[in-house]
């Protein structure tokens, strides 16, 4: 059982969330509420990581961070060492490929506030921000939710777009999936169920998580 | 001077504390082939090491694209030449051992491990042969060289409709013995390794049947006092015992 | 705290208007539905802006597209109650009202005050739609606004919750010191509510006027669709009688309705509508309806169709009568001629029969 690589998934699932918490709420809420020339776009372009096979956007990520990039001659002249192949350069593909799983739901939660429930909030002089944390987010906080656990689940499984931007470096890179994978090209078939019945353990529990919040969700607005 | 980026990550939580992750273990990139001689040279060397194993080719485009590896044991030549070449290694390194390919066939089924592949012409001839792995031609040095050896036995346009291909010679022999394929063509080392030779019969293909195996390894411009010592270290007889308990030749004087 | 709306638009519908509110005024917008009416309400709120518009309250300006000045609707103190009530769902009665800037005890205050007392802590979804109205109106005043808007407030409501709605808003006026706009389509609530009218259509002012006149205005009620036209009589309750009908003087004659509340003496208006009167030149005869008025013909307007609209008069007061003008005609009806106006006692409705409204124009 390789701990090392479990703590490591975990770990990158935590700080994908993270990151992504805040771009949901705004992005998601941006989205909601506004009508405006190349919305289709903009929409498109965040459920792309969907449609895309992973080695696809695990290429084209590795091209965007690679050593030749802008962005990562950037990293390394910041920080010493290149941004692919670590765990910060997973951690941005992480974001980039989790978009969609982050924002359509959070998105369809504020869409769900009803226009004059936004507008009386205004009306009883809340600015944006007030009326967010008080009207807004109350009611919309379950898809936001929704939006972050399949964010954490789909992080813990995620195989092609890590091996490529990540390599399978030990405890730097290795995540659970391509330890599992790891184990199996080393004729370890016991170790290899194991991490796969724990991996499958927290996957299974997280999306009886967000069924759960979906249905919760559902019986307090109606 | 290169900003703590480890620090402000893995220390503000407490999901990122991780025990081995010292930047002071180097990064070796091994091929799939080498997977189970390391473990017992790993052993055999008194420093921790971290190690990553793949496809020469992948890890040699790894390489390319800024991965952090110290230290490169290739499959073959070409790739480490390649990159001395483009300027992402310092020199071309050297060859550290010799490979060898042999045939492997699943104990659960029922053709022989015939060094000269009669009892393969056969079952292909006969019509019963299902499948037959081999690493990909394209890339892999190991599939490179079980084409050449089946051009050779004149085998390989009739096997074309049966081969399965593997990303790397590891996977290749995974399917040789996955009970679905009938055998197939993988580099010795794995061969003869604990967990397949448990499963599985094999016969070492005679080496004239294909250009030779030479594995090349070299230091990256990232290598560090660990690295250059393990680079000596695999030099070493010790080393090369234990490379020749694997299945590898010796290196070809030079 | 004088209200001034201009405004002038071409899309999303065209929109060009101007008009005053004055402080404790209530001023009715009415019209058609797309007429503009909630359109120009949103542009007072500033949940809209024109293409081209000024509103100003008490000199202060909310929009100015002039001079490029454009609040956000937060920052304008008004107080709106929405069709839908618009409630926060997640919220109490007593959190809803708050959320408007009110401390505890003054939003509990203004709760009692719309008697909602006891029901502080019940969520939106607990509350009746009449419940939920009045919460959204203490919701309103709690902002102290310096304008307050409703938006066809109560069309979503029963005709019962709806006369007590009324009513609360008439108890209110007493409180309200700031300008209030009314957006309905309901003639009998701009009738009973409000002290000026502005009849919009097709995003024009088309009349304007204390309610009184704009309402009995048949010109004016003509591109509204006129079927809650009509007029309203006074009459005293005289009696109870036994089978069920009261029986009530008016002007020129008793009115029998169905079974009117109230003690014998008490004064009530009658609203009667236009489309429920038939017009007879003689004293008709073995007919079934009860009552018939007779009255003085005033004028006669054609409209665009078929119809026509006869004003009566009946002693001070009028009558409104929708007939065919090929009726006109075969009759031979003119200003000055004498009348009779029939209506049946079954087409009057209890909610037709209104008591005297303190500060009724």
């Amino acid at each position: 059982m390789d701990w090392q690589a479990l703590w490591l998934s975990l770990s990158l699932a935590f700080w994908t969330v993270l990151v992504l918490l805040p771009v949901a709420v705004f992005l998601g809420r941006f989205l909601a509420y506004h009508r405006f020339r190349g919305k289709g776009a903009v929409e498109a372009l965040v459920i792309l990581p969907l449609v895309l096979p992973p080695t696809v956007l695990g290429f084209y990520l590795l091209v965007a961070f690679g050593a030749a990039s802008p962005v990562g001659r950037a990293w390394e002249a910041l920080f010493g060492g290149p941004l692919v192949f670590s765990f910060e350069g997973l951690v941005a593909a992480s974001v980039l490929f989790n978009l969609p799983f982050a924002i359509q739901p959070a998105q369809r939660g504020f869409e769900a506030v009803p226009v004059e429930v936004r507008e009386a909030a205004a009306c009883c002089g809340m600015s944006p921000m007030q009326a967010l944390r008080r009207v807004e987010l109350p009611l919309a906080w379950p898809g936001v939710l929704t939006g972050m656990v399949l964010t954490f689940a789909h992080t813990l499984g995620e195989f092609g777009i890590v091996l490529m931007v990540g390599g399978s470096i030990p405890g730097e890179t290795r995540t659970i999936a391509i330890s599992i994978y790891d184990r199996v090209q080393a004729f370890d078939m016991a170790g290899a169920a194991q991490m796969s019945g724990v991996l499958l353990a927290i996957s299974l529990g997280t999306v009886a998580l967000t069924f759960w919040l979906s249905a919760r969700a559902g019986r307090r607005l109606s | 001077m290169p900003l703590p980026r480890r620090h402000f990550l893995t220390s503000a939580a407490a999901f990122a504390a991780l025990p081995a992750r010292a930047a002071t273990a180097p990064v070796i990139a091994a091929a799939a082939s080498l997977r189970f001689v390391m473990a017992d040279l790993e052993t055999a060397f008194p420093d921790a090491l971290r190690v990553s194993f793949g496809s020469s080719g992948t890890l040699s485009q790894q390489l390319r694209n800024g991965a952090p590896f110290e230290l490169f044991l290739s499959a073959d030549e070409a790739y480490v030449q390649g990159l001395a070449h483009d300027g992402h290694l310092p020199d071309d390194g050297v060859i550290y051992a010799r490979g060898r390919l042999s045939l492997i066939v699943p104990k659960s089924g029922d053709m022989e491990a015939d060094a000269t592949l009669d009892a393969l012409e056969a079952r292909l001839t006969a019509g019963h042969l299902r499948r037959f792995a081999i690493a990909n031609p394209e890339h892999a040095p190991y599939g490179i060289r079980a084409r050449e050896a089946l051009i050779h036995r004149g085998l390989w346009q009739g096997l074309q409709p049966f081969l399965v291909l593997g990303e790397n010679v590891a996977q290749a022999a995974q399917f040789a013995v996955s009970g679905n394929a009938d055998g197939g063509l993988v580099a010795a080392s794995l061969a003869s390794a604990g967990p397949l030779a448990a499963r599985a019969r094999s016969a070492l293909i005679a080496e004239d049947w294909h250009s030779p195996l030479n594995q090349r390894m070299a230091l990256t411009p990232r290598a560090g006092t660990v690295a250059r010592t393990f680079f000596d270290f695999l030099q070493s007889n010790e080393a090369r015992a234990i490379f020749a308990r694997h299945g590898f030749a010796a290196p070809e004087p030079a | 705290m004088a209200l001034e709306v201009r405004a002038r638009a071409e899309a999303p519908i065209p929109l060009d208007v101007r008009f005053t509110v004055e402080p404790g005024e209530l001023v009715a917008l009415v019209g058609p539905s797309g007429a503009g009416k909630s359109t120009i309400l949103r542009a007072i709120s500033g949940l809209y802006q024109p293409h081209e518009g000024r509103v100003t309250v008490n000199g202060t300006p909310w929009l100015d597209t002039a001079a490029g000045v454009a609040q956000p609707t937060h920052r304008r103190r008004v107080g709106v109650v929405f069709q839908s009530y618009a409630l926060f769902p997640q919220m109490t009665a007593l959190a809803n009202v708050m959320a408007a800037g009110a401390d505890k005890s003054r939003a509990a205050d203004l709760l009692a005050l719309v008697h909602l007392k006891g029901l502080e802590a019940r969520l939106p979804r607990a509350l009746s739609g009449g419940q939920q109205q009045r919460v959204a109106v203490a919701r309103a005043l709690a902002r102290e606004p310096e304008v307050l808007l409703l938006d066809e407030p109560f069309s979503a409501v029963d005709h019962a919750t709806r006369e007590g709605l009324y009513a609360e808003i008439q108890r209110l006026r007493a409180h309200l010191d700031m300008p209030v706009v009314l957006v309905t389509h309901d003639m009998e609530e701009a009738r009973r509510l409000a002290d000026r009218i502005v009849v919009i259509d097709h995003g024009k002012v088309v009349r304007e006027g204390p309610a009184a006149d704009v309402l009995f205005d048949p010109a004016a009620m003509r591109g509204m669709g006129l079927r809650g036209a009509g007029a309203t009589l006074t009459a005293q309750i005289a009696e109870h009688e036994a089978d069920g009908l009261t029986r009530l003087d008016g002007a020129t004659g008793p009115l029998f309705l169905p079974r009117v509340t109230g003690p014998v003496g008490e004064v009530v208006r009658v609203r009667i509508l236009a489309h429920d009167v038939i017009l007879s030149r003689e004293t008709p005869a073995q007919l079934s309806a009860l009552n018939v008025i007779p009255g003085v013909i005033e004028d006669i307007l054609p409209g665009d169709g078929p119809g026509a609209m006869v004003t009566l008069a009946v002693g001070q007061e009028r009558l409104l009568a929708r007939i065919t003008q090929r009726s006109v005609r075969a009759m031979g009806l003119a200003p000055g001629q004498r009348c009779h106006a029939v209506v049946k006692t079954m087409a009057v409705a209890p909610h037709h029969v209104g008591r005297d409204d303190p500060g009724d124009g």
